[in-house]
């Protein structure tokens, strides 16, 4: 049972620290609204289990001023992968 | 409704402390609802949620309900255990004789295990 | 996919409410079925009628409105969330004897029944807040 876990608030709320702490094997993760600044934060980010995939949703980083600055570990992807991911993963679990 | 003959495992994480947002009253309504339509419900307390399981509440100086009796009474819907995160009790210098009767401290990897074993997780 | 979506949040006040409605459209343009919106929490102002959007800004409880109706979406607005901040229909207003009515017609009132009935018949159920 695999989860796609969706971080939309800033680093200050912690909530990739809390995820991290229950990532399962082929659990990923999707950085969208306030959670793409994790991205520029990339220094702080907690340990994630080897082969997590972290994605961020490009209409939140291109509002936010993030694209040119998208850390490597980050794949951009758009609504559309968004309900794609959903369907791959078995649930989203939503760290509001 | 089409509920009566499905039972569905359903993890809370409730990872905010109570009165200063609606979040902790929204995720307990939650529970009861699942409890109420037999639903499997784990209810999980983590990071500033487990202020909602601290015992002595008493909510009426600011006229509202105390949350940890709602959740101490649980019990009547079915829901016996407050599963409370370890790590979290520890980083806040909490120690289980400060919260209800009802939690039982869990680690990390029995979270986990609920995580993934249910079909529907709220984090609030 | 058979999705529910359960939104927390007010308009305006997070962008939540918009990326849940983008997701939603998104669903529909692949072909998903949308069993379910439950709005909860501060999440009842989406199903507002009476809301003035000035024009240069995205009208979102309109576009719930249109996407809801237009692709005969079941709504529904929490009971209890909804009351308490001033989201009624007629039978509530008629009922507490209230002048006005500003739930959409395109959502319904009802009560958390509907999110669990939700979480069991929807292959996915996905919040935003």
């Amino acid at each position: 049972m695999t989860s796609l876990h969706t971080i939309t608030k800033p680093p200050s709320a912690a909530a990739l620290q809390s995820c991290a702490k229950f990532l399962s094997e082929g659990d990923s993760i999707l950085l969208l609204e306030d959670g793409v600044y994790y991205s520029a934060d990339a220094n702080n980010w907690p340990a994630l289990p080897l082969g997590t995939k972290v994605y961020g949703l490009k209409e939140d980083f291109v509002a936010r001023g993030l694209s040119k600055i998208v850390d490597r570990q980050v794949e951009l992807v758009d609504y559309a992968r968004f309900v794609q991911l959903s369907c791959e993963h078995d649930k989203v679990v939503s760290w509001l | 409704m089409n509920t009566t003959n499905s039972n569905t495992e359903i993890t809370l994480l409730a990872r905010s402390a109570p009165y200063g947002s609606g979040a902790a009253k929204l995720c307990l309504d939650v529970s009861i609802a699942a409890a109420v339509f037999e639903q499997t419900v784990n209810y999980v307390f983590l990071d500033d949620g487990i202020y909602q399981v601290l015992d002595e509440q008493d909510a009426s100086p600011i006229n509202s309900k105390s949350l940890g009796k709602t959740l101490e009474a649980l019990g009547l819907y079915g829901i016996e255990k407050l599963y409370v995160d370890e790590d979290s009790l520890r980083k806040r210098n909490l120690s289980t004789d400060q919260l209800l009767p009802q939690v039982e401290l869990v680690n990390a990897d029995a979270i986990k295990k609920f995580i993934n074993q249910s079909k529907f997780v709220l984090t609030l | 996919m058979k999705f529910s979506l359960v939104v927390y949040s007010a308009p305006y006040s997070s962008q939540s409410a918009a990326t849940a409605l983008h997701f939603a459209q998104q669903l529909l343009i692949q072909g998903h079925e949308i069993y379910r919106l439950f709005f909860f929490g501060d999440g009842v102002h989406n199903a507002s009628k009476l809301a003035v959007v000035s024009q240069d800004e995205t009208h979102i409880q309109q576009q719930w409105d249109s996407l809801i109706a237009e692709n005969n979406i079941d709504s529904v607005v929490c009971v209890s969330s909804a009351l308490k901040r001033g989201i009624i229909n007629l039978e509530e207003s008629n009922r507490h004897d209230l002048e006005s009515i500003s739930l959409s017609d395109s959502s319904e009132i009802a009560g958390l029944g509907q999110l669990i009935d939700a979480s069991i018949n929807s292959d996915r159920l996905v919040n935003f807040g």
